[in-house]
C-alpha cells in the first residue's frame, strides 16, 4: 500500500488526496505504460547467499562520478526515516540511509529481497513467522565514521512510534503491539522517559536485533525494507529537526537541503561499497530540484539541454504533452511501464446486492473510454484482475472476457427482464477524474443503467466513500501495494471483518465469510510461493463468484530521463526510477 | 500628517486583525480536517485524533485563534515534552505539512516575489510611462498608433499565455537562455537578475501594455488642462510643458495605481512563479490553501494584506506629497 | 520690426482658422480682420462657438499646427504670426502678448505655489534674472494687482486663494512680461459680481500704467460697455458688427447684436425687465446653413426675398465711420425695426 506522487495538477499535494490509507490519489493524470509487455513480478525472498553478496553487482557500462539530477515538483513532506512514507522520500532515502532489507532490481522486472544491512532477508527462527532475527553485516559506518549498531536500528523502530513522528508505515509497529492503529496507545516512543527499546524488539548484541509478533507476519522480510528499520543514533535524533537532516548510513550524506528549492547530496566517505550489496554509488552528487512544475520539469527533459542531460523526472508526463515524447530522440528516454496501482470501480455491495447486476456492470463500464479520458493507452491499461502485474503471483485471468470498451449487449442478456437499477456514481471533483466520470455515465447509460452523477471535494474523496453508510453505489478508486505481494492487496480491500463505521479501505463493504476464511488460511502459509499463487486464485474467485468491483486499468508510469543518465528503469517496488544504481555517461 | 499616520495604522491593523479572524473562521468552515490531509495513508479516527491534537486543532477555536495572535506578539511553545520547540516572536506557527517554521517560508519565499515585482515594475513603469506619454504627445502619428495597437494587444494576452511562449521560444527552442531560476540578490545580483529576466518580460511587458494605455489617456487628459494651456501661453518650451506642468499632474494617479498594484503583486504573482517554477510566496500561498496548511494560509493572507494595506498608506502619503491640494487628515 | 505709436500694435487681416476633422472642416474663423492700438480695448463678444476664443488664440499662437489651417495676417508689433516658426513665436508669447482665462482656478497650476508660477512666467523671458530676482518680481506683481501681503500670498497655492485674487494673480501673470498686448478671455465670468467689477476696474488701471493694448473676449456686452473701446460681433466664425462701443451699444445694427443686447442683465438697468434670449442655438461650423449662418435664428430673414438664404452678406459700413454691419436688411428696415421693436422695449440702454 504505497503512497505515490501522482502528476499532480496544480501542485495538489498527493498525501492532501490520499484520505484513505493507501488508495491513489485523486487528483492524478498520470500517464504511462502502453501497451509493453508486463514483466510478472517473481517478487522472491532470496535468502540465496550469493544475491545477499556485497558488493552490489557491478552496473553494466556504469560510470563513477558526476551530478545527477532529479526534477521533483514540491519536493520531500519527510526524509526523516520514520515519517518517509511516499515513494520519492523513500528512493532519496535509499541513498542516505540503509535498512535491514531491501530490493535487489536488475531492470528488468527480476525483484529480490535481500539483506541491505543485515546478511539476509530475516530469519524466521520459529518457522512460525512471529520471531524475526537479523543478524548485521560487520563494518558498516555512519557518515562520522562510527559503527551502525543493532540499537540503533532498534532506537530507530521506537521513535517511529511517536505520535510526534507518525507520518511513516505503521506495519512494524501494528505487528508488534498487536493493536493495529491504536500501536502507540501504551508506548509512544523513547520520548519523555518512554523506554528506549520498543515492545516486541531485543537487541541481543550489537549486530542483532530479534522481532517478536504476538502474530504471524510473513510479511516481514518486505516490511523491514520500509525505512522504518533505519538506523538512527540516539545521540543524533534531532527530533522533529531530523527531517532535515538523517544522519547518513548511506552512501551519501546532506550537504545542503532548501526545502522548497534544492537538496544537494555528497558522497559519505565512510559508507563502503564492500557492505552494501544493493547499492554501486556511482554519481559523486545527486541534486534534486524542488522548483519546477510538473510539466515544466518534462518539457525540460524533452528539450534535453546540456545542464538537463544528466537529470531524470520524478513525475509522469502530461497528457498534453504526450505527442512530444514520439520522436526516436525523445522515445528512446521514455521510461514507462505498470505502477503497482490498480484502479477499480468499487461497486457498494450493501446497496447493490444483486451478483448479476455488478456482473452486468462489469460489461457495462467503458474502461478504453475512462482511459481515454485522463490521456489515453500512457496512463494505464485496462485490468481484469485485483492485482496488479507487478505484485508476486499476478495470474492474468479475465473472469467476463468483456471487451474493453463494454458490452452492452451482454448488460441486457445478464438482467434479463430485471430492469438495470439507478445508479449513484461519485467521483472526486477534479479535472480529469470528472472526466472519467462523465466517461464511465455514458456507457452505463448506454447499457441501460439510470446514472446520478455525484461530485465530492477531492480532500475528502476517501473520507466520503469510506463511511460504511455512504449513499453512492459506484466510486472509482486506486490501491497500490506498499510491497510487491498480494498480501498488501486482498485483505485490506476484500476482508469483510475489517469494515468500521468510517475510515474504511474495503470500499465495497464486501464481506463474504468463505473469502475472509481463505484470507486467514493463506496468512498461516508458510511458503511465499505458495502465498503467492493461493492470491492469485484468490483474486480470480473475488471477481468470478462475487465481482465486488470492476477492475478498470492498471495504472501506469511515463517518465523521461536526460540523455546522458545511465541505467535508470522504473523500479518494481517505487513505480518511478530508482537512484541506487543510476549513472551518469561521459 | 502624524495624526494621519497614526489614525490609517490604527485602522491598518483593525483591518489585519479582522482579515486573520476571518481567515481562521473560513478556514474552519471548510469540510476538509487538515489533520485528514496530515495523516497521509495512517489515517484512521485514532491517527486523526491524534494528529489533531499535535497541531492544536482539537483546542475550541477562540483559543487556537488566541495562541497564534500570542505567538505573532509574544511568541509561544509548540509541542509537548520532549517535542517542545519554542518559537519566538513573531511566531507564525510552524507547517502542517513540513514542520518548517512559517517565517522560513515566509524568508525564503518572499525575497522571490520581492525581486519578481521590483524588476518588473521597474520595466513596467519605465516602459509603459513613457510609451503613454511619448505617444499621447504624439497622437495620432504612425508612433501612436504602433504603440497604441501594442499595447492592445500586450493588454489582451495572459501572463500564462505569454510567459509560456517566451519559454519556448528563449529556453526550450533556442537555448538562449536557461530556465528561470532565483539567486538571492545579496549572492549574486548578476545571477539573480539573469534568472529573472524571463518573468520580469513577462509580467513587465504585459503590465506595460496597461501602464501605456493608462499613461497615454492621462497625458491627453493633462494636456487639454487649462493650466497647460497657460504654461504654452507663458511661454514655456515644450519640454518644460510636457515634464514640469503636464507630466507632474498626469501622473499622480499613475503613482497611485501603481502603488496599489505593486502591494497588490507583493501578495504573491501566483500565475508567474507557477510557470516559471520559481518558489514565491504565490506559489506558498496556493499550495497551503491546497494543503490545508492553516499556519502557511493564515501568514501568507495576512502578509498581503499587510502589502496591501502599507501601500495604500503610503499611496495617500505620496499623494499628499505630489497634489498639496490634498490634505491628511 | 518697429511701429509708430499711432499704428495699431495688433492688426488682423481676414484671418481664417479651420480646423480639418473626421465630420469635415471646421470652419472656427473665417475672414475675420480687425486691430488694437496701445491703450485701446476692442471687446470680441459672441456665443460660445462663434470664434471668439479661437480668434485670439490664433492671436496668441497657441493653435497645434499640426491640427489647424491658419491663414491670413496676424501682425503683433509688426510681426506678421501666420506661418511664423513655432519657436519665434514661443519667444513672443508671454513676451509681447499675454493671456488671462476665464477660470483662474483651472488655469493655475495646481501642484506649484503661486509665486513659482509667476517667476517661471518672468524667467522664461528674462533668462539672465536669478531666482531670487524672479521671485522678487512676482511678489512686486502681486502687490501691483493689489494682492494683500504678496510676500506670505506667494508661497501659497492656488487653492488656497479665493476666486477674485485667484484671477488678480492671473493678471500679475500675464503682466509680468509688460506685455504689450493683453488679451482676456472671459476673465470675469467665473466670478460674483462684485468681484467682477473689481478685476475690470483692476484692468483699466494696469491698462492706463502698462499702455497695454488689451482684447476682451466676453459674451457679456455689459462688460464690453465699461470696459471696451471698439467693439467685435462675431456670429459662426465670421464678424457681423464692428464700431465703436458708442456705436455698437447706442444703435446696433444686427439683428444678432440686438438680441445680445436683449439678453444682457445691464449693471445699471431694470431688473425688471425681461430678457429677450435670441432663440435657437449657434449653427454648427462644418455645416453652416446657405446664405447669411444667423438666417434659422432670425426673426427678419424672410424680409428681402430669398437672399439671406442664399448670399452671404458682406461686412459693409453703415455710414457711420468705423461701424459695419454685415446684414441683408437696408439701413431704413433696420432703423424702423430697432426703433419699434427694440429700442422701444427699452432694453438696449
Amino acid at each position: 500500500m504505497r503512497l505515490k506522487i501522482g502528476a499532480l495538477g496544480v501542485g495538489v499535494l498527493t498525501v492532501a488526496l490520499v484520505a484513505s490509507g493507501c488508495s491513489k490519489t485523486t487528483d492524478d493524470s498520470d500517464s504511462s505504460g502502453g501497451d509493453k509487455a508486463v514483466n510478472v513480478q517473481a517478487g522472491a525472498i532470496s535468502y540465496d547467499a550469493a544475491d545477499n553478496k556485497a558488493p552490489a553487482p557491478a552496473v553494466d557500462g556504469g560510470q563513477k562520478g558526476g551530478n545527477l539530477g532529479v526534477f521533483l515538483p514540491d519536493g520531500f513532506e519527510h526524509l526523516d526515516p520514520a515519517r518517509a512514507y511516499v515513494n520519492v522520500a523513500q528512493m532519496a532515502d535509499q541513498l542516505l540511509v540503509r535498512t535491514l532489507t531491501g530490493y535487489r532490481e536488475d531492470g528488468k522486472g527480476n525483484l529480490k529481497v535481500i539483506g541491505d544491512l543485515a546478511t539476509d532477508p530475516g530469519t524466521d527462527v520459529n518457522k512460525d513467522c512471529k520471531v524475526w532475527q537479523f543478524k548485521l553485516r560487520p563494518g558498516i559506518k555512519y557518515e562520522d565514521g562510527t559503527p551502525v549498531t543493532s540499537k540503533d536500528v532498534a532506537y530507530g523502530v521506537a521513535r517511529s512510534f511517536s505520535p510526534d513522528l507518525s507520518e511513516g508505515p505503521h506495519y512494524i509497529q501494528q505487528w508488534l503491539t498487536d493493536k493495529g492503529a491504536d500501536y502507540n496507545a501504551d508506548y509512544k516512543g523513547p520520548y519523555n522517559g518512554g523506554a528506549a527499546l520498543p515492545p516486541g524488539v531485543t537487541t541481543p548484541d550489537d549486530q542483532t536485533i530479534v522481532f517478536t509478533f504476538a502474530k504471524p507476519h510473513c510479511d516481514m522480510p518486505y516490511a523491514a525494507t520500509l525505512t522504518t528499520t533505519a538506523p538512527v543514533p540516539a545521540a543524533q535524533d534531532k527530533k522533529t529537526d531530523y527531517d532535515r537532516r538523517p544522519f547518513s548510513s548511506g552512501p551519501y550524506k546532506i550537504k545542503s537541503y532548501q526545502l522548497g528549492n534544492s537538496l544537494v547530496l555528497e558522497r559519505n566517505t565512510n559508507w563502503d561499497a564492500n557492505t552494501d550489496p544493493l547499492r554501486t554509488a556511482l554519481p559523486d552528487t545527486f541534486t534534486f530540484n524542488f522548483t519546477l512544475q510538473a510539466d515544466a520539469v518534462n518539457e525540460r527533459l524533452i528539450a534535453d539541454a546540456p545542464a538537463d542531460q544528466s537529470f531524470l523526472g520524478w513525475q509522469d508526463v502530461q497528457p498534453a504533452q504526450l505527442a512530444k515524447t514520439t520522436t526516436p530522440d525523445v522515445k528512446a528516454r521514455v521510461l514507462e511501464g505498470p505502477t503497482q496501482y490498480v484502479w477499480y470501480y468499487y461497486i457498494n455491495t450493501q446497496r447493490i446486492k444483486d451478483l448479476n447486476v455488478r456482473k452486468a456492470l462489469n460489461y457495462a463500464i467503458d474502461k478504453d473510454a475512462v482511459l481515454k479520458a485522463i490521456g489515453g493507452t500512457p496512463a494505464g491499461t485496462p485490468a481484469t484482475t485485483l492485482l496488479s502485474p507487478t505484485v508476486a503471483g499476478y495470474q492474468k485471468y479475465d473472469a467476463f472476457n468483456a471487451p474493453a470498451t463494454g458490452d452492452a449487449a451482454k448488460v441486457k442478456e445478464l438482467l434479463g427482464s430485471t430492469p438495470p437499477p439507478a445508479l449513484v456514481l461519485a467521483y472526486a471533483n477534479t479535472p480529469p477524474r470528472a472526466a472519467q466520470a462523465e466517461a464511465a455515465r455514458k456507457s452505463l447509460e448506454a447499457a441501460g443503467f439510470q446514472v446520478t452523477t455525484k461530485s465530492i471535494d477531492p480532500t475528502n474523496y476517501y473520507t466520503e466513500v469510506g463511511r460504511k453508510d455512504n449513499p453512492y453505489d459506484i466510486y472509482l478508486g486506486g490501491w497500490g501495494s506498499d510491497w510487491p505481494d498480494p498480501g498488501t492487496v486482498i485483505p485490506p480491500l476484500f476482508d469483510g471483518r475489517q469494515i468500521t463505521p468510517t475510515g474504511n479501505q474495503n470500499l465495497s463493504y464486501f464481506n463474504e465469510q468463505s473469502v475472509n476464511t481463505e484470507i486467514d488460511r493463506i496468512g498461516t502459509l508458510p511458503s511465499a510461493s505458495d502465498r503467492a499463487a493461493a492470491w492469485a486464485a484468490l483474486d480470480k474467485k473475488i471477481m468470478t463468484d462475487f465481482a465486488p468491483v470492476v477492475p478498470a486499468y492498471y495504472d501506469g508510469a511515463y517518465t523521461l530521463v536526460g540523455s546522458k543518465v545511465g541505467n535508470a528503469f522504473d523500479s518494481s517496488a517505487f513505480g518511478w526510477p530508482g537512484l541506487i544504481n543510476v549513472y551518469v555517461k561521459p | 500628517m502624524l495624526r494621519f499616520v497614526i489614525r490609517r495604522l490604527l485602522l491598518a491593523v483593525t483591518t489585519l486583525f479582522a482579515i486573520s479572524i476571518i481567515t481562521f473562521v473560513l478556514f474552519f468552515a471548510v469540510p476538509s480536517s487538515p489533520a485528514t490531509v496530515m495523516c497521509g495513508k495512517n489515517c484512521n479516527p485514532t491517527q486523526i485524533a491524534q494528529v489533531e491534537h499535535r497541531l492544536g486543532l482539537d483546542q475550541p477555536l477562540i483559543d487556537q485563534y488566541g495562541t497564534f495572535v500570542k505567538g505573532i506578539f509574544a511568541g509561544r511553545t509548540i509541542g509537548e515534552g520532549d517535542f517542545a520547540r519554542e518559537c519566538p516572536a513573531p511566531c507564525l506557527g510552524y507547517s502542517f505539512r513540513t514542520d518548517e517554521p512559517v517565517l522560513d517560508i515566509i524568508k525564503r519565499t518572499l525575497p522571490v516575489t520581492v525581486s519578481i515585482v521590483i524588476g518588473s515594475a521597474i520595466l513596467w513603469l519605465l516602459i509603459g510611462v513613457s510609451l503613454g506619454m511619448a505617444s499621447a504627445l504624439k497622437k495620432g502619428t504612425i508612433f501612436d498608433r504602433l504603440a497604441i495597437g501594442t499595447s492592445l494587444v500586450g493588454a489582451s494576452l495572459q501572463v500564462y499565455f505569454f510567459g509560456l511562449v517566451l519559454l519556448l521560444i528563449f529556453v526550450y527552442s533556442t537555448g538562449w537562455l536557461t530556465a528561470p531560476s532565483y539567486t538571492p540578490f545579496t549572492q549574486n545580483p548578476g545571477q539573480w537578475a539573469y534568472g529573472l529576466i524571463l518573468p520580469w518580460i513577462t509580467l513587465g511587458f504585459l503590465n506595460s501594455a496597461l501602464y501605456a494605455r493608462l499613461s497615454r489617456a492621462q497625458m491627453l487628459e493633462t494636456l487639454s488642462e487649462d493650466f497647460v494651456r497657460t504654461a504654452r501661453a507663458k511661454g514655456l518650451p515644450k519640454t518644460k510643458v510636457y515634464t514640469r506642468h503636464a507630466l507632474r499632474a498626469a501622473i499622480t494617479p499613475i503613482v497611485t495605481i501603481a502603488g496599489l498594484d505593486i502591494g497588490a503583486a507583493l501578495g504573491g504573482t501566483v500565475i508567474t512563479e507557477t510557470i516559471f517554477g520559481l518558489q514565491g510566496l504565490g506559489k506558498a500561498s496556493v499550495q497551503a490553501v491546497e494543503d490545508l496548511n492553516l499556519p502557511i494560509v493564515l501568514a501568507t493572507v495576512l502578509l498581503a494584506a499587510t502589502f496591501i494595506v502599507a501601500m495604500n498608506i503610503i499611496v495617500d502619503l505620496l499623494y499628499a506629497v505630489i497634489d498639496p491640494r490634498v490634505r491628511l487628515g | 520690426m518697429s511701429v509708430s505709436p499711432d499704428d495699431p500694435y495688433l492688426q488682423v487681416r481676414d484671418l481664417q482658422v479651420q480646423f480639418p476633422t473626421e465630420d469635415g472642416l471646421v470652419r472656427a474663423v473665417d475672414g475675420v480682420s480687425f486691430s488694437v492700438r496701445r491703450g485701446q480695448t476692442l471687446g470680441i463678444v459672441g456665443e460660445s462657438g462663434s470664434g471668439k476664443s479661437v480668434t485670439s488664440m490664433a492671436v496668441m499662437g497657441l493653435h497645434n499646427a499640426a491640427r489647424t489651417k491658419l491663414a491670413g495676417e496676424i501682425s503683433i508689433g509688426g510681426t506678421n504670426i501666420v506661418g511664423m516658426h513655432d519657436e519665434k513665436i514661443r519667444e513672443m508669447r508671454g513676451q509681447d502678448m499675454a493671456m488671462i482665462f476665464q477660470d483662474p482656478l483651472s488655469a493655475l497650476h495646481p501642484y506649484y505655489k503661486v509665486g513659482v508660477q509667476i517667476a517661471e512666467a518672468y524667467r522664461v523671458h528674462h533668462p539672465s534674472a536669478s531666482k531670487a530676482e524672479a521671485a522678487k518680481r512676482a511678489v512686486d506683481m502681486l502687490d501691483r494687482v493689489g494682492i494683500p501681503q504678496p510676500q506670505r500670498r506667494a508661497k501659497q497655492y492656488p487653492h488656497e486663494f479665493s476666486g477674485g485674487m485667484r484671477q488678480r494673480a492671473m493678471i500679475a501673470m500675464s503682466l509680468v512680461n509688460d506685455p504689450a498686448l493683453l488679451i482676456a478671455d472671459e476673465p470675469t465670468t467665473a466670478l460674483d459680481v462684485t468681484v467682477q467689477a473689481q478685476i475690470l476696474d483692476l484692468l483699466e488701471d494696469l491698462q492706463r500704467e502698462f499702455n497695454s493694448a488689451i482684447i476682451m473676449i466676453t459674451h457679456d456686452l455689459g462688460v464690453v460697455a465699461q470696459i471696451a473701446d471698439d467693439v467685435l460681433v462675431m456670429y459662426a466664425g465670421r464678424a457681423i458688427e464692428t464700431g465703436s462701443v458708442e456705436q455698437v451699444m447706442r444703435s446696433p445694427q444686427h439683428p444678432y447684436t440686438w438680441g445680445l443686447l436683449a439678453s444682457v442683465p445691464s449693471l445699471h438697468g431694470d431688473a425688471e425687465i425681461d430678457l429677450v434670449p435670441i432663440k435657437g442655438n449657434p449653427p454648427s461650423l462644418i455645416n453652416l446653413p446657405s446664405g447669411c449662418a444667423f438666417n434659422p435664428r432670425c426673426r427678419y430673414a424672410g424680409q428681402n426675398g430669398n437672399r439671406s438664404f442664399t448670399e452671404a452678406p458682406e461686412l459693409r459700413s453703415t455710414g457711420q465711420d468705423g461701424h459695419h454691419v454685415a446684414c441683408h436688411l437696408s439701413a431704413a428696415d433696420r432703423l424702423r425695426i430697432y426703433q419699434e421693436d427694440i429700442a422701444h422695449a427699452g432694453v438696449a440702454q
